[in-house]
């Protein structure tokens, strides 16, 4: 009997060093993991800065019920996924994660009468937030994707500016705690921020990247001969062409103009793994585009296995070159990555750093913080930038593209169809317009669908881009 | 001074802890005191000096520690419940009161608890068809089926099978030791009794597993089984009957976390609550954080963070199984491992009373009912700290739950019964003999 109560006495004490562990020694520990979201409901009693579009209209807004401020969407859902929620269950996400010090008034040098909220112990007030977002652009953005699994980026490629970040399917952030076990379960993912999280087979829009490198080497120039035969023989292995096509004697230009594998993959052969793994690194691939999100809301692009990036050095065989000029083998990218590509050809070869923040605004009105745009690789030579720019014209005007076209204006651009295996595609399409003096690049991908690029990611380029070269004024 | 005199000093002390504790809440809530929270204090206080009077007159022997130990427990209960849910904590009061009346019938029809003795294979059928029944007609909550639905109340049967099997067990066993403890056979070497004494505690076994596999309720087919195994060692003093009810639970526990899937679930949130941070181990995750948030010294009553804006508890079933987690977030590390010191305080007098009881089956009745209580403490704040893998038990006398407060107050009135019996055989006065032996045990 005195056995079984010493038994219980043990287990007791095992309960009170169990929870002097928790309680005291590893208290801090519990309270600093990023799971716990308890620190949330103290800062809800601050006014939460408001999240603003590029033309002052509010996307995240601040309704005060019961001494707790909440969020409001009174532009309806804008760009969710990048957005990101503020709740007091789930915690945060996206901007509103990343400017969270900002918006909560927390971080220092917001202004005069928030140091003096500060100094006098007041509860200081959140500053708001200026995206470079246009809300006029975002919305065609979506609406364009309604219906379709896919995403659309558009940037300034001579600032970095993001202009619209859609990410279809998505969500109504207004009551994502009532979805949430809907949503975070839904294989469609309506949660992950396509964007800069989907990882997508970049297929022919990659041959943007082998052609740069091609022509900055100068291993082809535009006018260099090929022969296609349908079939590029290498390393036991073959490489045909999308549909079967045989396109016999062209030029590179052409190659490009049609989108001809055969062509692309002696490319790259010409090229040797060193230098195509090279000249994507000068795009930003194998690196994480430097917009600031929270860790793991934008991820590098490159060549993966089993989910995981490969170092820019990892064994490729001849075959393996062939297919990754062509932007398949392991290749994945993201459509920011994509649209990073097609904004560094229209810069003249400089790619900008990508960025959403135009201002931070202090309550007291003043602005505190503002976008200084800043280079963030080189691509190519100015010259090589040149040419390609010419090359994706003609896509536009005469090739896979001409569902991009707009009236009156010239657009450059590239397709890419990748054969996912199970009778769907992805389609892609990036480019820039006007391409004499490029206002907005765009990168377009559309999942599940049977048609090509041309057809199913083209015309969503033109109508996105059309809308956003008729804006009053851009970042 | 008498034990009852002893007693009410007790009580007055827990009654002073507990209103401190509650003013604390309430002020905090309304930032007033009125009389509603006066009338409420009231009725608490008058429930157990109720139980006191009733102890003066017909248990004037016994253990003067556990009516103050439960009714600072319970108070503890009502104040955290009232400060997550208000409405809850009158559902719960009345409940008290349910259970003190129970409390009293069974002082007063039972009297002496040698008395079922007799009645032993009726109580334990009665606590066999309380199981059954819930796995017939009982209603699934949170995966496990624990509950019974009856007159518009929700009623959880498993907590009164749990003191009929210990009465019968004790009988049982008490009846039977010397030939359990002295098996005239042998089976691969290991001393084994005949089948006919062994074949109820199979029976015993089978039970636990079907709460196993058809109530998927892991922490009382654990609760049942280690009452079991306790009673059978202490009857017969013999290690293997620890051995292979330990073994053969385990086996059974090994497999039903790979054939039910939601022992299956709960294991694996033990092993790794981080992987669903936002999904499956939430609760669990919550629990942590909220106790961690503690700290050495608590919030404080009414001022720790243990609801969200909108009035939810932070962790799904704060007021029932998590209610220890409250209780850890605004007593702190101090307050919380004063709260368990105080179950191993009630724990420490049940086995007392079990070694100083004079005879066999009162020893086994007074130590399982102790075993049950400390074990279904241990399960649940175990659980809802990851020492062990969570499952759903009460924690006796606070959380919220009408059967958990009714029956574990029954349990209260058995022991002080027993020792009652043991004080008076030891050392009471000739009147206290002579009324005990009218009772006719």
């Amino acid at each position: 009997m005195s056995r079984v109560f010493i038994v219980t006495v043990v287990l007791f004490v095992a309960l009170i060093a169990n929870l002097t562990w928790i309680m005291a020694v590893r208290a801090q520990w519990f309270q600093d993991r990023p799971e716990n979201k308890r620190g949330i409901a103290e800062e809800m009693k601050i006014k939460r800065g408001e999240i603003l579009g590029y033309d002052g209209s509010v996307i995240a807004g601040t309704q005060r019920k019961s001494g707790y401020y909440y969020r409001d969407y009174p532009s309806g859902t804008i760009a969710p996924q990048l957005i990101g929620y503020d709740s007091v269950t789930y915690g945060r996400s996206g901007i509103e994660s990343q400017l969270n010090d900002e918006l909560t008034g927390q971080s220092t040098d917001l202004g005069v009468q928030n140091w003096v909220d500060k100094l006098l112990g007041r509860r200081p007030q959140g500053a708001s937030a200026k995206l470079t977002l246009v809300p006029g652009v975002q919305k065609v953005a979506q609406q364009e994707l309604q219906g379709k699994r896919g995403a659309i980026v558009v940037l300034d490629p001579k600032t970095g500016a993001l202009i619209a970040s859609a990410s279809a399917p998505t969500y109504d952030p207004a009551n994502l705690e009532a979805q949430w076990a809907r949503l975070s379960k839904d294989t469609s993912a309506p949660l992950l921020n396509r964007p800069t999280q989907g990882l997508y087979v970049p297929g022919s829009s990659f041959k943007v990247v082998t052609g740069s490198a091609g022509l900055d080497t100068g291993k082809v120039t535009p006018d260099t001969p090929f022969v296609d035969t349908g079939t590029y023989v290498v390393f036991g292995g073959k490489v045909t062409n999308y549909g079967g096509e045989v396109y016999g004697a062209n030029t590179f230009t052409e190659a490009m103009t049609f989108s001809i594998n055969t062509t692309f993959a002696k490319v790259g052969n010409l090229l040797a793994k060193k230098r195509l793994i090279a000249g994507a690194q000068k795009y930003g691939f194998y690196q994480t585009p430097p917009l600031p999100l929270p860790a793991g809301e934008v991820v590098p692009s490159g060549r993966y296995r089993k989910g995981k990036l490969l170092p820019p050095t990892a064994f490729m065989n001849p075959l393996d070159v062939a297919w990754a000029a062509c932007g398949q083998e392991n290749l994945l990218a993201t459509p920011l990555q994509m649209a990073l590509v097609a904004g560094g050809v229209a810069n003249g070869g400089r790619v900008m750093k990508p960025y959403y923040l135009q201002e931070i605004i202090a309550p007291d009105g003043h602005v505190v913080q503002k976008a200084q745009p800043e280079q963030w690789l080189v691509a190519t030579k100015a010259a090589t930038a040149s040419q390609l720019n010419t090359m994706m014209q003609n896509v536009v005007n005469v090739g896979t593209a001409t569902n991009a076209a707009l009236q009156g204006i010239q657009v450059a651009g590239k397709t890419g169809t990748a054969e996912k295996g199970d009778g769907t595609n992805l389609a892609w399409f990036i480019g820039f317009a006007p391409a004499q003096d490029p206002q907005v690049c765009i990168a377009v991908v559309i999942e599940n669908t049977t048609a090509t690029g041309g057809e199913a990611a083209a015309p969503l380029a033109a109508a996105v881009m059309k809308t956003a070269l008729a804006q009053p004024s851009l970042p | 001074m008498s034990r009852r005199n002893l007693e009410l000093v007790f009580l007055v002390l827990a009654g002073a802890v507990s209103t401190m504790a509650y003013v604390s809440v309430y002020a905090g809530r309304f930032r007033e005191i009125n009389r509603v929270s006066i009338i409420y204090g009231l009725v608490f206080v008058g429930i157990f000096l109720l139980l006191h009077v009733v102890e003066r007159i017909f248990l004037p022997q016994a253990d003067p520690f556990l009516l103050p130990i439960t009714a600072l427990l319970a108070a503890i209960g009502l104040t955290e419940i009232f400060r997550i849910k208000p409405s809850l904590a009158l559902t719960q009061g009345q409940w008290l009161m349910v259970g003190a009346g129970l409390f009293i019938i069974t002082v007063l029809i039972v009297r002496d608890h040698m008395k079922l003795d007799h009645y032993r294979y009726l109580i334990g059928a009665v606590g066999l068809a309380l199981l059954i029944v819930t796995i017939v007609l009982g209603t699934t909550i949170n995966g496990s089926k624990l509950w019974i639905h009856a007159f518009g109340f929700s009623i959880q049967p498993s907590e009164f099978a749990k003191l009929a099997i210990v009465v019968f067990l004790a009988g049982y066993l008490d009846d039977k030791k010397v030939l359990l403890s002295v098996p005239d056979r042998h089976v691969l070497g290991v001393p084994f009794p005949a089948p006919k004494y062994l074949g109820p505690l199979l029976i015993m076994w089978v039970l636990s597993l079907a709460m196993l596999v058809f109530m998927k309720d892991f922490g009382m087919a654990l609760l049942f089984m280690s009452i079991f195994i306790a009673l059978m060692y202490m009857a017969t003093a013999r290690i293997v009957y620890v051995v292979t009810g330990v073994g053969m639970f385990a086996i059974a526990g090994a497999i039903a976390v790979y054939v039910v899937p939601h022992v299956h679930e709960r294991f694996a949130i033990w092993l790794d609550p981080w992987k669903d941070a936002l999904g499956s181990g939430y609760q669990l995750l919550q629990s942590l954080f909220t106790i961690a948030d503690g700290g050495i010294f608590g919030a404080g009553f009414g001022r720790g963070y243990l609801l969200f804006p909108n009035h939810t508890p932070v962790v799904p079933e704060l007021q029932t199984d998590f209610i220890f987690a409250a209780v850890a977030n605004e007593m702190g590390l101090i307050g919380a491992a004063g709260i368990i010191l105080v179950f191993m305080l009630f724990a420490w007098r049940g086995f007392r009373i079990a070694v100083y009881a004079p005879d066999g089956f009162s020893k086994l009745l007074a130590a399982g009912l102790a075993t049950a209580f400390a074990l279904q403490t241990f399960i649940i704040i175990g659980g809802i700290t990851r020492l062990i893998p969570l499952t759903g038990v009460t924690l006796p006398f606070v959380s919220y739950g009408g059967s958990s407060v009714t029956a574990n107050l029954v349990l209260v009135a058995l022991l002080l019964m027993v020792s009652n019996r043991t004080n008076i055989i030891r050392g009471g006065s000739d009147l206290e003999r002579r009324k005990l032996a009218e009772m006719g045990g």
